[in-house]
């Protein structure tokens, strides 16, 4: 009943059509007029404390000391190289662990004894602190793409392949049942009801990955490294240049944005795909 | 004849979309008037404003147009002299049975003992004796909105508003449900506004039923019920309740047939 | 619901056909399970063991089970692991229950005004979308290499995650139930009392059990960096000296800190959530 409002969008008290345009104009936007208005006044704040000089520079550095840092990184070149060893690494590391996870979850979810071989594993593991590891990779490995590729890969592995796994198992019995005594063949059951029924557990999986093999490769990259968006804060700071490691933080960040608000979305997308739990 | 208790005069409650400036008028110029100790119904298609109108009688919502008054004063807001019973789900699932009932009685100042203490007749009255220390979800449907029906009463208001209380009960429960009610409202004698889709539902409990149109949501028939009280459920077969129903019916085949053709108006053009 | 709740509490009931098996065949059947589970442990184990006594696997980078415990039983030993899990687990608990101290009212409180809510907002978000790892040289500069270096990290990853999910608790509070509430009349502070923070308080401790692991990363992350004490540190030296059955004994420990912490928030939960039904998630 609700619904004939949401198709167009909130509805607002009709008292509101009579107040003056920029107070409706803020009542509509009101979200993203504060979001920007917090976002700039932090800005504002941290060059003011800087430039007063409440706060010294080698701290945090200012806005617009990074701002120039990052011009002058991008014009070197340095930074493209950075930016794109990380990513490949994080891209690499991550395309395998979401095939392989994927895979591992769907035998362990689908097959019943698999399950029972394959679930004590994956909880305990889980439930370890991967990156715990990561020197002993770099041992292993050496300091080149293959062990930032691998630590992707470990840390991401788990909780793609374990929230597959719950994917599958909480498929809609009733679903299962429809497939069955229309006679569908185990290819059609699987195709049509087990990996649409899975696949938002498979994106969760990916969102909740995402954000530990970040901190996977960026603490690969800060222990042991010569190219990388780490390697480049690190390197920036055991010479104390505040404002160049700022660029490297605060493009993490950005990418820790993308990544996380991109895979959401799409998970929003497939969100309808989830089976109802049943009480 | 007694003034009425409660006055409703051209209610309105409009809406805007703010991108493209269109108007929805969910409620349109609606007036109703109830006495003392009435039993009143509201019929309507969905949509048609049934649950706006019973918030802006609760003061849970204000009115963009038009007046209320209860008792000679005007409504602003909620206050003591009106309660409310919920659709299912509206208890509070970290309280026990004894605590949901009181929460109203705490609301008004009283202490936690002596709000228990009151509430206590109360669940007796709704046969709720020995579930005191219940969770909601240990309850059935039919027992939850018991609970509501209590936390409602045990403020003692003067007007008792409820929204498709038993809306999500199965039709057995549903019947013991409405039978109960009756007794209870013979007991205390509120004023009782009260909104279902169930025609038959709204004919065995009201004095007056009254049906609003499709939206927006207007006054269409008020429609006395000549019934005896106290009512049996099996009044529910006698002609004249049957007659009744085929009135009500009519009235509102016409206005659910008006709502569906707008529905498919709208998901063609989508 | 009441139905499932009925089945799991009475013992599974099995197909009438079992009956007639042979006892050795039924007991395995019915608890395949188990036997499955156990036999893929051992099985893993015992191919490790073997496997790096007979020389396939270089016992220099994989240890073996048997040196692992050996490791474990001399670690034990020694006082310096003592010092080292003092250490690690002070940073801990101080980092963590700083970050739930401050983290909890704040989000509550930016969850409960809507607009402080959209105002802080994009900075939540974007500090909680960053590796805070990245901040590891920085935390360096501000408070030296010693134990703070290691809370500080260990507060910044606990406090985003805390915040955010008690705000999200806050904002998604039953509407219905606020309208009662309101219907009744109840003063904001009873709103607030009997309402919210009930309401709220599932995802409050959701966020805090989120927290341990991110504590726990915190405190890896940063002894992995840079320090001279602690399980981390530890890691480090292993790793540097080849000494992988060591190494491996640290991430043991390090997984039980977890499991130890995940639990006791888990109890926690279990004792304020009475009010729920007591039905598995699955
Ligand atoms: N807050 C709101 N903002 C915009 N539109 C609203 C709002 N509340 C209600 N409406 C609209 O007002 C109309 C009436 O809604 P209401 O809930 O009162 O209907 P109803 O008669 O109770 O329906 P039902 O019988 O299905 O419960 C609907 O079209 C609804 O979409
Ligand atoms: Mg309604």
């Amino acid at each position: 009943m609700a619904a004939a409002s949401t198709g167009e969008g909130e509805l607002l008290d009709v008292r509101l059509a009579g107040v003056a345009p920029w107070r409706r104009w803020y009542a509509q936007h009101e979200r993203l007029t504060l979001g920007v208005l917090g976002f700039v006044s932090v800005l504002a704040f941290w060059e003011l404390t800087v430039q007063v000089g409440w706060m010294k520079r080698v701290f945090l550095s200012s806005p617009t000391a990074i701002y120039t840092a990052f011009l002058n990184e991008a014009r070197a070149g340095t930074l493209w190289t950075n930016i794109s060893v990380s990513l490949l690494e994080f891209l690499l590391g991550f395309f395998i662990a979401a095939v392989v996870g994927v895979t591992i979850g769907l035998i362990g979810g689908w097959f019943r004894r698999a399950n029972y071989i394959l679930d004590p594993w994956l909880s305990a593991l889980y439930a370890t602190p991967d990156i715990a590891l990561v020197p002993l990779i770099i041992l292993v490995l050496g300091i080149d793409l293959q062990a930032k590729v691998f630590v992707v890969f470990l840390t991401s592995l788990f909780s793609v392949a374990v929230n597959t796994l719950i994917g599958v198992q909480s498929i809609d019995i009733r679903m299962l049942e429809v497939a069955r005594s229309f006679g569908a063949s185990h290819l059609r059951v699987f195709r049509t009801v087990i990996l649409p029924g899975t696949v938002p557990f498979m994106l969760s999986g990916l969102r909740l990955a995402s954000g530990r093999a970040l901190v996977g490769v960026v603490l690969a990259e800060l222990l042991a490294a010569n190219a990388g968006l780490g390697f480049m804060i690190n390197l920036a700071g055991s010479t104390l240049n505040t404002a160049r490691m700022m660029v490297g933080v605060l493009l993490l960040g950005f990418f820790g944005v993308l990544l996380g608000e991109g895979l959401r979305r799409v998970e929003q997308h497939f969100e309808v795909w989830r089976p109802k739990r049943q009480d | 004849m007694s003034m009425a208790k409660l006055e409703a005069a051209d209610v309105c409650m409009e809406y805007y979309q703010p991108r493209t400036g269109k108007r929805m008028l969910a409620v349109d110029r609606f007036c109703l008037s109830v006495d003392e100790g009435e039993f009143v119904s509201i019929l309507g298609p969905s949509g048609c404003g049934k649950s706006t109108f019973i918030k802006i009688v609760d003061g849970l919502i204000s009115a963009t147009a038009g007046e209320l008054r209860l008792d000679g004063k005007k409504i602003t807001g909620p206050g003591r002299d009106r309660s409310m019973v919920f659709q299912d789900s509206s208890l509070f699932p970290w309280f026990t049975v004894i605590r949901n009932v009181a929460y109203g009685l705490e609301c008004q100042g009283l202490s936690g003992k002596e709000a228990a203490k009151q509430s206590q007749p109360f669940i007796d009255l709704v046969g709720l004796t020995g579930f005191e220390h219940h969770y909601p979800y240990e309850l059935s449907g039919g027992m939850q909105q018991r609970v509501n029906l209590a936390r409602a009463l045990a403020v003692n208001p003067q007007l008792l508003l409820m929204d498709e209380p038993f809306a999500a009960l199965d039709a057995q429960t549903r019947e013991v449900m409405q039978h109960e009610l009756l007794n209870i409202w013979q007991q205390t004698r509120k004023m009782v506004l009260f909104i279902t889709h169930q025609i038959d539902e709204a004919i065995y409990l009201s004095d007056r039923v009254i049906v609003m149109s499709a939206r927006p949501g207007r006054l269409m028939a008020d429609i006395k019920i000549d019934i005896p009280r106290p009512r049996h459920l099996w009044v529910k077969r006698d002609p004249k309740f049957l007659e009744y129903t085929d009135q009500i019916w009519h009235l509102i085949e016409s206005q659910v047939k008006r709502t569906m053709a707008a529905d498919q108006v709208v998901a063609s053009r989508d | 619901m009441t139905a499932a709740a009925a089945t799991q509490s009475e013992s599974k009931l099995l197909d009438v056909r079992y009956a007639g098996l042979p006892p050795l065949l039924r007991w395995y059947l019915i608890n395949e399970r188990g036997i499955l589970g156990a036999l893929s442990f051992v099985g893993f184990f015992l191919f490790w063991e073997i496997g790096s006594a007979a020389g396939w696997i270089d016992a220099y980078f994989f240890s073996s089970p048997a040196r692992i415990f050996n490791a474990g039983v001399t670690e034990v030993q020694n006082p310096r692991l003592w010092s080292d899990l003092q250490i690690s687990g002070t940073e801990l608990v101080v980092g963590y229950v700083a970050a739930a101290a401050i983290g909890v009212p704040l989000g509550i409180l930016v969850g409960w005004y809507r607009k402080l809510n959209y105002f802080v907002d994009p900075w939540l978000n974007f500090m909680n979308a960053l590796p805070r790892v990245a901040m590891m040289p920085l935390i360096v500069l501000w408070v030296g290499i010693g134990i703070w270096s290691k809370i500080v990290v260990v507060f910044l990853g606990v406090f985003f995650t805390v915040v955010i999910n008690s705000l999200y608790g806050v904002r998604t509070v039953d509407r219905r139930l606020l309208d009662v509430s309101s219907s009744f009349k109840a003063s904001q502070w009873r709103v607030f009392t009997t309402v919210v923070l009930p309401g709220s308080v599932p995802f409050i401790l959701a966020g805090l059990r989120l927290g341990i692991g991110r504590g726990l990363i915190g405190v890896l992350v940063g002894e992995l960096y840079s320090s001279n004490a602690g399980i981390g540190y530890m890691i480090t030296v292993s790793s540097q000296t080849l000494q992988t059955s060591r190494l491996l004994f640290g991430v043991l420990l390090l997984t039980l800190m977890g499991v130890i912490g995940v639990e006791l928030v888990r109890l926690l939960e279990k004792r304020v959530e009475r009010w729920r039904p007591k039905v598995g998630a699955r």
